[in-house]
């Protein structure tokens, strides 16, 4: 038995292999890489993620009025996405989703309708594809029309990218640059990783650390 | 000196020219060495070389040269180091290439398959149906003959696999064809508004203005700032147009994009256009003339002339006859005497016409019609045009022949969203076209969405003979080797539709695929039938693609999932033989199943079973949810405790199975076979969705939410009492078929649960996924001296056996009912409905169903192989061997299997069939388990 690896601190990794260099933040090992490049792709699977699931027409989809293949920001950190009838996706910080759960949860415990709150961080990955060219970057690999009549910004979608069912949220970052949240389950996180950096080649794709 | 100086085939330069005479490039044909230009076309730097001949045909193995000088050129397919099928009239030439002659023997000199044109009478059309029949046994012999014949090139089997993507576009406006049409009509789309993309085969917008005069250069450069000026306008040269289906879905393969993916170019992408409108601007195609010799290198279309001469400064012979009927043919022969070429002009507008061309591996005369014979090297035909028609045809056109232009039209069937421009709509100066198009694209943008219709002017179809054939056989299909002769003797042969015809001979059905040869075979056939209509005859019918697209980018890039679980690189680092499981990779072994078998039987080992499907299930009706789903009862599971059950289909067929634990009031987790995950999911919602839609239930999946990994052995509980907190291990606190959530290795919420497929003491433990290396690294450190070791899936497959745990799909298929899969125990009839419980009921009711049983063959050394069938007498088949294995515990071989009912009493023994013919005896045991039936050893 070797005690000190055992006592030691766990360690989180995303399923992406994170790009050197990589440190450990916050409790997951992350590429802290930096990059300036004007097309990026970054993993974001340390980000917490809980799962709603209520009547889509309860007391929980009134408080939160979030309408399916829509999102938007309730605070500065969160990012909630009508992701299903009656189904929410809440992004938030870095080891925030206890807090999430027990806020979501405790919001309509008095609401008298059944509503499950799942910690999903662990199960889903999270890639940000940002960048001028990040709608032709995701036309190679996904059929939907991204342009901003037919998907603006805090649209969001469920297809098949790269074949394999992603959420897709449109999350233009503060300075206006075009960017997509990529959302699916968490062993096919490295594939999806390789396609869109695959797709991005032609464009000069850079990746870019988790921060 | 270059070759291209030596022969003084290279031109001064032309006003058009796209060659850069600042960048020679150096390349290779048929193992000598070439210099070019950039700019230039293989073909193009050929001929400005001196070369004449770039290939053999494809049955007679004719020498053949330039016809048309673009893409769809039959006789300028050559190989370009392992790329086979090269159109050299088209393709770029490129620095350092190795340019080849395909299929020739044994060289493009000297072919001996040419003395085929001896016995040519025995090789008509249609010959092949008729010959190589007897006798059959040479047939191997004529197949080696044969497929010397081949047409095509040479694909390397070490060849590297090339890269190919997708691109999915989304416009207002697509426009097929980048002359001065299709130029025009996107330019006035997107001044309305839309979005456009313009879409060209060639490498530079312009189609014939390219090649033309300075008026036509003048108008050229117009439209090209025009379209430049344009934002909105996406133009994709070297790019084709392939098919329009429904609503507009077009596909486009862009050929060469000039991109690279991990060091690998891009060869070809397929395009997937949706466009609100489409534009057809693809033009005419000049038409090649039917007479003896036609197919002799030196007899050029004069569209292929011009090209060469003006866009390629390349000069294609030293004396020419100019056959025309047309001022295009007027305008070749005037660039000809330009360049200093020595010109005969014979007009067919005046009754001219040409009888024969002469010549070998180069044209040596002519004979004309009026008893001369002209010595020349040149022989230009300007004789008229096919409308592009594919296009309008894959929309639901059927165009329809007028006499007096000579060619077809199309007709007013067209769907609203696909529009014509152009030359397709009939004849026009370039002013005309361009005002044509300019309407046609507005009327576009507007049928998109943007902006308002405008009158389209009509544009004259201005009188052309009907020139088709001359008095003297010659080729209709240059890329099959089909004369009208061949033709007139399938007419004779009965043949009479064009459609049969053309399958019959072949014509229209090379590389080209009709684009010279359609119009001709039409007017050939109506000749034939002794009609004057071409329209009695009809046309063959054009389907997509409209040029040939490579399988690599109809199929794109891979996008085959691989899934990993979170201690992949453990398992890499240790040396797992990678096991492909649907899309996962598990570790089947780390070198030794046997060894691992031991280990875990003697010690402790540890599997990962992550690929295990779960659900998260939560609120008050979730037992009703598995009271319909499972075939057994879930009314009373205590929380904390877990139970075992079986799906069936509503056909009474075995499903899934696994294992669900109550962790709270309102809730579960369900566990799946790996495969059957998603199904089991899709499974639950269905009944949800549609028939209870008031149960209170959430079902969400959550299989890789979690890194699942079973600690397995007589040891295990003292490895995890080494990582785990807060939990009492003892039997009596924490049972068999009980469940724990608990803090292990440090990491909270994990859950973990007394079950094993094993049969050993054993500890399913399910962490967020992301600590699943950290947890699994603790696992191994915690029990080095417990000589704990890892476990792949054929160590779990062997011990599954031994302890008689079958696997659906493995020991069950498609026709497996439950109680013929030994699952009477868990089967409750008496519950109120579940699903498939009409089809179980019924089995209950008879005894003639196949049963699961353990067997053991006779002699222990035999393993028989899984799908060896049990047979009774000579041929009666009574069950088979499902799954079977040496088992390195009990040192024996062991079985399951079906059998027929009359022998799954224990102790029969029954027969069984394996796969090289020899029959052994096995014998069926009592109960499915050969190892620890009672289960003291996973109980303790």
């Amino acid at each position: 038995m070797n005690p000190s690896t055992v006592a030691r601190t766990p360690i989180a990794r995303s399923p992406v292999a994170p790009t050197a260099p990589v440190e450990v933040v916050e409790g997951w090992e992350v590429s802290t890489r930096r990059s300036t490049a004007a097309l990026q792709l970054a993993d974001l699977t340390w980000l917490a993620k809980v799962a709603v699931k209520a009547d889509a027409n309860g007391a929980f989809s009134t408080r939160h009025p979030t309408a399916f293949g829509s999102a938007r920001r309730p605070s500065a950190d969160v990012l909630e996405i009508g992701s299903d009838p009656g189904g929410w996706l809440t992004i938030g910080p870095v080891g925030g989703a206890a807090e999430l759960v027990e806020r979501l949860t405790v919001e309509v415990a008095d609401a008298g309708e059944l509503v499950s709150v799942i910690d999903l961080t662990h199960g889903r990955v999270l890639l940000r594809l940002s960048g001028e060219n990040s709608d032709a970057v995701l036309a190679k690999i996904c059929a939907i029309d991204l342009a901003d009549m037919v998907t603006p910004n805090l649209s969001a979608f469920r297809s098949s990218v790269a074949k394999l069912v992603t959420d897709v949220v449109r999350d233009d970052l503060v300075d206006g640059t075009r960017s997509y949240l990529l959302h699916c389950e968490r062993s096919s996180g490295q594939h999806l990783f390789n396609c869109v950096v695959d797709a991005g080649a032609e464009f000069g794709i850079d990746i870019a650390g988790s921060g | 000196m270059s070759s291209a100086a030596a022969t003084g085939r290279r031109l001064d330069p032309q006003a058009g020219e796209v060659i850069d005479r600042g960048s020679p490039l150096s390349f290779r044909w048929d193992g000598k060495a070439h210099t070019g230009f950039e700019g230039d076309t293989i073909v193009s730097a050929l001929m400005a070389s001196g070369v004449d001949v770039f290939s053999r045909s494809f049955k007679y193995k004719r020498p053949r040269g330039v016809l048309s000088a673009t893409f769809h050129d039959p006789g300028c397919t050559v190989q370009v180091g392992d790329e086979p099928n090269v159109r050299a009239a088209h393709r770029r030439l490129a620095a350092g290439m190795d340019v080849s002659p395909e299929n020739v023997w044994p060289s493009l000199k000297f072919d001996v398959r040419a003395a085929n044109q001896l016995v040519g009478r025995f090789l008509s059309a249609g010959f092949y149906y008729k010959t190589f029949m007897k006798p059959q046994r040479l047939w191997p012999a004529y197949q080696k003959i044969l497929g010397r014949f081949a047409a095509g090139g040479v694909t390397a089997a070490d060849a590297e696999h090339g890269y190919y993507d997708k691109r999915y576009i989304h416009v207002d406006v697509c426009v097929a064809g980048g002359g001065p049409a299709g130029m025009a009509a996107a330019v006035a789309a997107a001044r309305s508004g839309a979005s456009v993309l313009l879409v060209d085969e060639e490498y530079h917008l312009g189609g014939h203005l390219r090649y033309g005069g300075e008026a036509e250069l003048a108008a050229l450069a117009e439209l090209r700032a025009e379209v430049a000026a344009q934002k909105s306008i996406e133009v994709m040269t070297n790019a084709a147009v392939t098919g329009r289906y429904d609503m507009n879905w077009i596909a486009v393969v862009q050929r060469q994009p000039g991109i690279s993916v991990r060091g690998r170019s891009i060869h070809e992408r397929l395009c997937k256009v949706r466009a609100g409108a489409l534009v057809v601007a693809a033009g005419l195609i000049e038409r090649p003339y039917v007479f003896e010799g036609n197919d002799l290198p030196g007899v050029m279309l004069s569209t292929a002339v011009r090209r060469l001469v003006n866009l390629h400064a390349a000069r294609p012979g030293d004396k020419a006859v100019v056959f025309t009927a047309n001022a295009d043919g007027d305008a070749c022969a005037q660039d000809l005497r330009r360049i200093g070429v020595g010109v005969t002009v014979v007009d067919a507008r005046t009754g001219g016409n040409i009888v024969s061309a002469k010549g070998g591996k180069r044209l040596k005369s002519v004979d004309l019609a009026d008893g001369r014979s002209v010595d020349c090297d040149l022989l230009v035909t300007a004789v008229g045009w096919t409308a592009a028609t594919p296009l309008l045809n894959m929309a639901g056109d059927r165009p329809v022949y007028d006499p007096t232009p000579a060619r077809f039209f199309p007709t007013d069937r067209l769907p609203a969203t696909v529009v014509v421009a152009g030359a397709l709509a009939g004849d026009g100066s370039t002013a005309e076209l361009i005002a044509h198009g300019t309407a046609v694209g507005a009327t576009a943008a507007a049928r998109a969405g943007h902006g308002s219709e405008v009158p389209v002017p009509a544009l004259a179809r201005v009188a052309h003979p009907e020139l088709y054939r001359s008095t003297t056989h010659g080729f209709v299909d240059y890329s099959e080797d089909v004369s009208s002769k061949d033709m007139f003797a399938a007419k004779k042969e009965g043949y009479d539709s064009i459609e049969l015809v053309k399958r019959y001979t072949t014509v229209t059905m090379g590389p080209s695929q009709g684009k010279l040869e359609s119009v001709n075979a039409v007017a050939i056939m109506a000749e034939a039938h002794g009609v004057t209509d071409l329209n009695e005859i009809g046309t063959t019918v054009w389907r997509p693609p409209y040029v040939p697209i490579t399988l690599g980018a109809l199929g794109g890039r891979g996008f085959e999932n691989t899934r990993f679980s979170p201690m992949q690189s453990w398992h890499e680092q240790h040396n797992a033989k990678p096991l492909v499981a649907g899309d996962w990779i598990r570790p089947e072994h780390y070198g030794d199943a046997a060894a691992e078998v031991a280990k875990v039987r003697d010690k402790v080992g540890i599997i990962d079973v992550t690929p295990l499907g779960k659900l998260d299930l939560r609120g008050p009706d979730v037992p009703k949810l598995l009271n319909l789903l499972y075939v057994n009862k879930w009314s009373k599971l205590a929380i904390g405790a877990v139970r075992y059950g079986v799906m069936c289909a509503e056909d009474g067929v075995v499903m899934d199975d696994g294992v669900t634990g109550r962790l709270a009031e309102d809730r579960y987790i369900m566990t799946t076979t790996s495969s059957g995950a998603a199904t089991v999911w899709e499974w639950a919602e269905s009944w949800l969705q549609t028939e209870h839609p008031d149960w209170q239930v959430h079902v969400t999946p959550v299989t890789t939410g979690y890194a699942s990994m079973n600690v397995a052995g007589p040891k295990s509980r003292e490895l995890i009492g080494r990582v785990v907190e807060g939990v009492d291990l003892s039997n009596d606190a924490f049972p068999y078929m009980h469940v724990r959530t608990a803090t292990v290795a440090g990491v909270a919420d994990c859950f973990m649960w007394r079950i094993g497929f094993t049969g050993e003491l054993s500890y399913e433990i399910h962490v967020p996924a992301a600590y699943g290396l950290h947890v699994w690294e603790a696992l191994f450190d915690a029990g080095s001296d417990l000589g704990v070791g890892a476990f792949g899936v054929e160590a779990q497959r062997i011990m599954r056996l031994e302890k008689g745990h079958f696997i659906v799909g493995q020991d069950t298929d498609g026709l497996t009912l439950g109680f013929g899969a030994d699952l009477g125990w868990c089967i409750k009839l008496d519950k109120d409905d579940f699903a498939g419980k009409p089809e179980l009921v019924l089995q209950s009711q008879r005894e003639n169903y196949q049963r699961l049983v353990g067997l053991q063959p006779v002699d222990p050394t035999i393993v028989p192989a899984e799908a060896s069938q049990i047979v009774e007498g000579a041929k009666k088949i009574v069950g088979r061997v499902t799954s079977s294995r040496m088992s390195p515990t009990l040192r024996r071989s062991i079985c399951l299997g079906f059998v027929e009912p009359h022998l799954a009493t224990p102790g029969t023994v029954v027969t069984c069939q394996l796969p090289d013919g020899r029959r052994v005896q096995l014998k069926v045991i009592e109960g499915l388990a050969h190892f620890d039936p009672a289960g003291a050893r996973m109980k303790v």
